[in-house]
C-alpha cells in the first residue's frame, strides 16, 4: 500500500533531519507516529506527499488499479494522480477561509474533475450531495453554508476530515490532527478517524501516547530522524521516556523549520 | 554615558535636522517665487471674480447630464477592464507564483504604467486615437493597471501558502490552485482596491475631459474659454456631485465586502 524505504533528508549545511526512515503500511492499519518536536514526523509526511524533496530513499504508493507511484521523484501530472488518492489532514487545518464549508469539502475532489469545468462552472449537484454526505459523517451538515473562517478549531478539523473523506482516497495522512485541539475535541476527532482506518489505512503523527494507545493499531516512534520503535501501540513508561529523550532537539527543530519553509514557488507541484 | 547625556544628544540632533529642513524650505520658496504680497493681492482679485460665477445658469443643467454620463462611463469601463488586467499581471508578478524572470518583467511593466501620469498618457494617446472618450478609457485603464497591478501582486505574495499547499495535496492543477486557493484569499483586497480606483478614475475622468476625452470636464473647459462662467458653476457642481456619489457607492460596496472578510 505505502512503502517508505530509507527516507533521508539532509540540509545543504550537513544537518541530517531524516536518517533512513523505513516502514510499510498495509490496508486496515491505523498507524500513529510518535516523537518529540523536530524528530521528523511531519517531515516524513511531507516527503510522502511530495511537498518536500528527499536526499535519498523513496516512497512507493499503490494507487488506483494497483498502479504504483514513486511519490519522492514524480512530478506534474503523475504527482497529482498520486496525490488525489492520498487524503491529507493538517494540524493547522489549512482550509480556504473565505469559501463556505461545503466548497471546502468539494475542493477535495479537484484532482478528479476536469480543470476547465472546475474553473468555469464549479461543482455539480451530485458532487454537492456527496459532499453533504461527507459532512454528515463528521456531524457538520448544519454548517455547510457557513463561511469557513467563522468556525472553531475543532469544527475546522472536522471539515478538513470531511474533505479528506469526500476525496475518496486510498490512504489518509494526518499530520498532528489533534495537536491544536482541547482534550474533548481531540477524542472526538480520534473517534472519527478510527472507523475510517478500517476502510483505508491512516498514518497519523501524534503527541499523545495515550491517544495512540487507545485508537491506533500500531505505533512507529521516530527519534532524531530514525525509527526506534515499530509495533504494539501500548508503550511502557521507559519506552516513552526513550522516545522523548531526543538530543539536540532545539537545533533539529530549527533545521526542520528551514526544511519545511513554504516552497518557492509555492504553487509548484513539488 | 548616563541617561541625561543621551537625551540631550538626541535633542541636539533633532534641532540640527529641523534647522536644515527649514533652510531647505526657505531656499525652495525663494526659487519658486513665493510672495505673500502677491497672495494677498490675488485673493482680493479672486473674491471679485467669484461674483462672475453667480448666479449659476441652471438652464444649462439638462445639457450637462449627457456629458456627465460620458465621464462616469469612461471610469465605469476603464475600472473593470483595468482590474482584470491587473489581476492577470498581478498573478504574473507575484513571487510565489511566477518564475523570477517573468516576475521582474511584469513588476517593471506595472511600475512603468504607474510612473506615467494620466495627463501625459492622454496627451500621447490623443495623437494615436484622436480626441474622444475612448482615449480616456485607454488612459485610465493603463493607469488603473499601474496601481492595482502592484496592489494585487503584493496581496498575492502575502497569501497563506499552507492553504495553497493543502489544496495542492488533493491533486489540484496550477489553474485550480489559483481559482480555489489564491483568488478567494485576494478577492477582498482586489474588490476594495478596485472600488477605490473607481473613485480615483471618476476624478481623473473629469480632469481628462478637459484635455481631450470629452464629458463634463470638456464642458467645464469650454464654458471657461467662452467666458460663460455661470455655466462653469453648474459644471463644477455636477462634477462634485459625481465624485461624491462615486465615493458613497464605493464606500457602501467596500463596507459590505469587508464585513464578509471580517469573518476570517
Amino acid at each position: 500500500m505505502l512503502k517508505v524505504t530509507n527516507l533521508t533528508k539532509r540540509l545543504p549545511n550537513g544537518k541530517v533531519l531524516l536518517n533512513g526512515i523505513t516502514f510499510t503500511v498495509e490496508k486496515g492499519e491505523f498507524v500513529g507516529i510518535l516523537g518529540a518536536s523536530g524528530a521528523g514526523k511531519s517531515l516524513t509526511m511531507r516527503c510522502i506527499v511530495g511537498l518536500t524533496t528527499v536526499t535519498d530513499g523513496e516512497v512507493i504508493f499503490t494507487g488506483e488499479g494497483g498502479k504504483t507511484y514513486r511519490t519522492t521523484t514524480i512530478q506534474g501530472k503523475e504527482l497529482r494522480r498520486a496525490r488525489r488518492n492520498i487524503g491529507v489532514i493538517f494540524q493547522g487545518f489549512h482550509l480556504v477561509k473565505r469559501l463556505t464549508v461545503l466548497e471546502n469539502v468539494m475542493i477535495g475532489r479537484l484532482g478528479r474533475i476536469n480543470p476547465l469545468r472546475s474553473w468555469l462552472y464549479g461543482f455539480t449537484d451530485r458532487e454537492a450531495a456527496d459532499a453533504m454526505e461527507a459532512l454528515g459523517r463528521v456531524g457538520m451538515s448544519d454548517f455547510a453554508a457557513r463561511a469557513t473562517g467563522s468556525l472553531s478549531g475543532g469544527e475546522m478539523q472536522r471539515v478538513a476530515i470531511a474533505r479528506a473523506i469526500f476525496q475518496k482516497p486510498l490512504c489518509y495522512l494526518a499530520d498532528e490532527p489533534i495537536a491544536s485541539l482541547d482534550p474533548k475535541n481531540s477524542r472526538a476527532i480520534m473517534r472519527l478517524l478510527q472507523p475510517l482506518a478500517s476502510e483505508q489505512p491512516i498514518i497519523g503523527a501524534f503527541h499523545q501516547p495515550e491517544m495512540t494507545a487507545q485508537f491506533c493499531t500500531r505505533v512507529i516512534a521516530i527519534r532524531n530522524g530514525t525509527v526506534i520503535y515499530d509495533g504494539d501501540p501500548h508503550l511502557s513508561p521507559a519506552q516513552l521516556a526513550q522516545i522523548y529523550s531526543q538530543d539536540g532537539g532545539s537545533e533539529l527543530e530549527e533545521g526542520f523549520e528551514e526544511a519545511s519553509r513554504p516552497l518557492v514557488p509555492a504553487l509548484a507541484t513539488r | 554615558m548616563n541617561l541625561s547625556d543621551f537625551s540631550l544628544d538626541r535633542y541636539r540632533k533633532h534641532a540640527r535636522a529641523a534647522g536644515l529642513l527649514l533652510a531647505a524650505i526657505l531656499v525652495a520658496a525663494w526659487r519658486t517665487e513665493v510672495n505673500l504680497g502677491d497672495l494677498a493681492k490675488a485673493s482680493s482679485k479672486a473674491a471679485s471674480l467669484i461674483g462672475l460665477f453667480f448666479p449659476p445658469d441652471w438652464e444649462s443643467f439638462p445639457k450637462m447630464i449627457g456629458p456627465a454620463f460620458v465621464t462616469v462611463l469612461i471610469a465605469a469601463v476603464a475600472t473593470p477592464i483595468g482590474t482584470l488586467c491587473a489581476l492577470a499581471l498581478g498573478l504574473a508578478s507575484a513571487r510565489n507564483i511566477s518564475p523570477p524572470w517573468l516576475r521582474l518583467t511584469m513588476r517593471s511593466l506595472i511600475a512603468l504604467e504607474r510612473g506615467v501620469p494620466e495627463i501625459v498618457l492622454v496627451l500621447i494617446l490623443v495623437a494615436a486615437f484622436g480626441i474622444g472618450p475612448f482615449t480616456g478609457v485607454v488612459a485610465l485603464t493603463i493607469a488603473s493597471i499601474g496601481m492595482l497591478g502592484k496592489l494585487v501582486g503584493d496581496a498575492i505574495e502575502e497569501i497563506d501558502t499552507a492553504t495553497v499547499e493543502s489544496v495542492a495535496c488533493v491533486g489540484a492543477t496550477r489553474g485550480q490552485l489559483i481559482r480555489y486557493a489564491v483568488l478567494p484569499q485576494v478577492m477582498p483586497s482586489l474588490l476594495t482596491n478596485s472600488m477605490f480606483r473607481f473613485e480615483v478614475n471618476i476624478r481623473a475622468s473629469v480632469l481628462l475631459g478637459a484635455i481631450g476625452s470629452g464629458g463634463i470636464g470638456y464642458e467645464l473647459m469650454q464654458s471657461m474659454n467662452q467666458l460663460e462662467y455661470h455655466k462653469t458653476t453648474v459644471a463644477v457642481v455636477v462634477s462634485l456631485l459625481l465624485v461624491f456619489l462615486a465615493e458613497r457607492l464605493s464606500d457602501a460596496i467596500r463596507s459590505r465586502v469587508l464585513e464578509g472578510a471580517r469573518l476570517t
